[in-house]
């Protein structure tokens, strides 16, 4: 499981260009949207397309992802549940 | 008609140390390369690392020579923002297309959609600044600037009261930069800033980018530095002479009581004919200043023809390496006249005064 | 403040996806006729899966129109543009060079982009379309349009995503008043592409269907392709030329709304600050409004954030004047909007006419207001007409009727 969150932690930081952060910054239940890391609508879209890119999971509803993209634990808790 | 605008604030980036403090042209950074990025400041210095991430190159000078500017004037807030760029956010629209030609029909990354709307540096002043007045980008080639300058003179004759931020700016792409090649414009081998100019030049440009943003309202203060008069622009004129010689009837000037003319020489010598042959006429006896040479070319650039003549009359003198001739230099320099074009076309005359 | 006089619209054209001029579009407009339907001419992966308002005439049969000859390369954003341009001058009745200082103010977010996107690889491989080169940035289009016109007084674009054409039109009356021009020419144009169709597409906010202005259950937009452009002149000009104007603009506002580069804020500050200052320009009241001729895209938050600067303006859902979207009809012209729905919003003066909001069968439930969704006669004095854009750009426009 660690080993996932750690692989997605790193993508979280490319994918949204977080140049400052470094994984280790990135605790596994901080809140990724609103007032934890600060995250937004056209991240959240992001983070849609690299769960289908990476894990070949698709979300067709972007209000779906407001649970799964809780935390860096409840995206890995999804991806381990869903992945192809 | 519309009345004068003060500036009490400039900021510019570009492929010089414009942002230093204190610096004025007076050592300029050689170049041996076509394109040429501009240097970057530290933008952390006026934008957080999380706004920072989501900004495309347009957004970040547009947001630091702002800041410049605004800190200049010494004020914290805007009223209305008003900007001009000729290909927008170029890098962003690239990414965009070659996204979509390899992977149309999966899910392609917004980001560079969002990033690539023409406005978006405008916006992204407007977001950080929380400025909810008037908002715009005028995309008009090499006339972009000006029209927003246009635009800013006639809202400050409607809004007396309001400050603004007025700017151009504009960035490099990559691919787009291969097709200005295959379209001949830019220089190939030989192309070097500063750039040759007169007997020296060879044909095309020196493509780079910059911003460079304004504060503006009505009312002379304090910190002023200067005055913008009018602006005219002209998409082809069959005449330079008589399109500048026209202007300056129309506002009761003749050539004769400029002290200077910043003219928009850019080393490609397939369209410098035209400053030549009025550098010899209506120009003869004045000193000609020029500023591509040393700052490249590209849509927005003559705002830092317009950061430049500011400059000369704060420090009432005219950096020896843009000075064209040895026509004598008046004992006060209090009115600049600007003239650009590019490829023979999108003509431009400004008048600035201290 | 002192309202401002007038300014006198004389002329206009349009061709979008519901007819190829003003009198089609009307047509389609009173009879229900909306122009969505499956991608047919595009050459994109979602051709016949997404639905958008297509102009059924390819570039070629554009090109035939016009006179242009094959050589010379014009992107259809231009081919468009310059259809309705002709359409407005000869509606207003003027010659260029008739001796009144007349400029173009033009508007478009895809510019050349049709083009770029297309010949991308090709042109680093071959010379074949090289001349399209030129034509990417925003600003040719003008210019080109400028030549073939005669028009070159003052030339120049506006690109602020959705609101761009009705930034063009407040330019123009703005640059009459100003004492600059005598005359302008304001609109705007898109073509569709791949570029905007994939973009708003990786939003998620491009429906499967049929968009659903205003209602509870709308999940989206569809694009369109349009160019509408409009005769501004001074009143004493038109008067001086003996040619009644065909409306007024008598009131125009623009503000950002500075909460995120592309959605809205929910409780639509910049939507309500744009109505709120044109309405101050005009010097009218919100109850003097007769119709309102929404922005309406049918996305989630747009036209959750517009429905709720309308309360805000009215201060209920029943004292909102009757409005409608027409973006079921046309589909989301991005930077034409504000000037097609600028020729509307006059049509529903001249006609004495409100269009209707196709698709609704839900008001949005925590707003309970409910668009006109048949095409309904009543007295119409005063119009106002909403184009809100990406990067919190939001403009308004008040056409007022011409009562001589």
């Amino acid at each position: 499981m660690s080993e996932l969150t750690q692989e997605l932690k790193a993508k979280i930081i490319t994918q949204l260009n977080l140049e400052d952060l470094t994984v280790d910054d990135l605790d596994d239940h901080t809140p990724l949207f609103g007032d934890g890391l600060g995250l937004d609508s056209i991240d959240a879209l992001e983070l849609i397309v690299m769960l289908d890119k990476s894990y070949g999971i698709k979300l067709s509803d972007p209000k779906e992802g407001r649970k799964v993209f809780e935390t860096v634990q409840t995206m890995a808790d999804f991806i381990e549940a869903n992945r192809k | 008609m519309t009345k004068p605008i003060y500036i009490h604030g400039s900021g510019c980036v570009s492929v010089q140390p414009t942002f230093e403090a204190g610096y004025f042209f007076d050592h300029v950074t050689s170049y041996t390369q076509n394109p040429v990025p501009a240097l970057d400041p530290d933008y952390k210095a006026f934008i957080p690392a999380l706004q920072l991430r989501r900004m495309n190159k347009s957004m970040r000078m547009a947001i630091f020579a702002s800041r410049m500017a605004m800190q200049q004037a010494g004020i914290t807030t805007v009223d209305a923002i008003i900007t001009g760029s000729g290909l927008g956010c170029l890098r962003d629209s690239e990414r965009f297309v070659e996204a979509l030609r390899t992977d149309e029909g999966s899910l392609l990354n917004p980001t560079p959609f969002i990033q690539s709307t023409h406005n978006m540096a405008a916006a992204a002043l407007a977001l950080s600044l929380g400025c909810k007045g008037y908002n715009m980008t005028y995309v008009n080639n090499a006339n972009s600037f000006e029209s927003a300058l246009l635009d800013a003179m006639i809202y400050l004759t409607e809004h007396p009261a309001a400050t603004i931020l007025l700017g151009g700016v504009d960035e490099l792409g990559e691919r787009t930069t291969q097709f200005w090649d295959l379209a001949n414009y830019l220089k190939r081998d030989d192309a070097t800033i500063p750039t040759p100019l007169i007997e020296q030049a060879t044909p095309g440009e020196i493509a780079t980018e910059g911003a460079t943003f304004f504060v503006a309202s009505q009312e002379p203060g304090d910190h002023t530095f200067g005055k913008i008069r009018a602006v005219e622009t002209r998409l082809e004129v069959d005449a330079p002479e008589i399109f500048i010689s026209g202007f300056l009837q129309r506002n009761g000037i003749e050539a004769e009581t400029l002290d200077a003319v910043v003219l928009g020489y850019n080393g490609d010598s397939r369209y410098d004919e035209i400053y030549r042959t009025l550098g010899s006429s209506l120009f003869a006896n004045l000193p000609q200043i020029a500023f591509k040479h040393v700052v490249g070319e590209y849509d927005t650039v003559v705002a830092a023809a317009l950061f430049l003549a500011l400059g000369i009359f704060q420090h009432q003198h005219v950096p020896q390496r843009l000075l064209l001739n040895h026509s004598g230099i008046p004992p006060i320099l209090r009115r600049i006249l600007i003239y650009t074009q590019r490829r023979g076309q999108n003509h431009s005359v400004i008048l600035v005064e201290k | 403040m002192t309202p401002i006089v007038p300014i006198a619209v004389t002329g206009m054209g349009a061709i979008s996806a519901i007819g190829n001029n003003v009198t089609e579009n009307f047509r389609s407009l009173v009879d229900s006729k909306h122009g969505i339907a499956p991608i047919r001419q595009l050459d994109t992966w979602h051709r016949e899966r997404l639905l958008a308002g297509e102009i059924h005439m390819d570039n070629a049969e554009l090109y035939d129109r016009l006179q242009l000859s094959r050589e010379a390369a014009y992107t259809r954003s231009t081919l468009l543009a310059l259809m309705a341009t002709k359409e407005a001058i000869e509606t207003a009745a003027f010659k260029p060079g008739d001796g009144y200082r007349t400029g173009l103010i033009s508007a478009t977010t895809v510019g050349g982009m049709d083009a770029t996107e297309r010949y991308y690889d090709d042109y680093l491989v071959s010379e074949k379309n090289r001349s399209f080169i030129q034509t990417h940035p925003c600003g040719y289009a003008a210019e080109q349009m400028g030549k073939y016109f005669g028009v070159s007084d003052f030339i120049t674009t506006i690109s602020t995503a959705c609101s761009s054409a009705a930034n063009a039109i407040m330019l123009g009356a703005r640059m009459i008043r100003a004492g600059q021009l005598d005359r302008v020419l304001v609109g705007g144009t898109d073509c569709l592409s791949r570029f905007t169709i994939n973009g708003f597409n990786s939003l998620m906010i491009y429906t499967d269907g049929h968009c659903k202005p205003f209602d509870e259950n709308r999940n989206g937009l569809n694009l369109g392709e349009a160019a509408a452009y409009l005769v501004l002149e001074a009143p004493e000009v038109a008067r001086k030329r003996m040619k009644s104007p065909i409306a007024y603009l008598t009131g125009y506002g623009n503000a950002n709304d500075a909460f995120h580069q592309t959605a809205s804020s929910d409780n639509g500050e910049g939507a309500y600050l744009a109505m709120r200052r044109a309405l101050e320009v005009s010097g009218l009241n919100p109850r003097d409004i007769d119709y309102v001729n929404a922005h309406g895209t049918a996305t989630p938050n747009n036209d959750l954030a517009e429905g709720n600067a309308l309360l805000r303006i009215y201060g209920s859902a029943s004292a909102i004047p009757p409005f409608s979207s027409t973006k079921a009809f046309t589909g989301h012209t991005l930077a034409a909007a504000g000037a097609i729905e600028a020729v509307f919003s006059i049509l529903a003066l001249q006609h004495q006419v409100v269009f209707p909001n196709l698709n609704f069968s839900q008001p949005i439930a925590s707003l309970g207001i409910v668009p006109q969704t048949a095409l309904t006669e009543q007295r119409i004095d005063h119009v106002l007409s909403n184009s809100f854009g990406f990067g919190g750009n939001c403009s308004t426009l008040l056409f007022s009727k011409d009562h001589d």
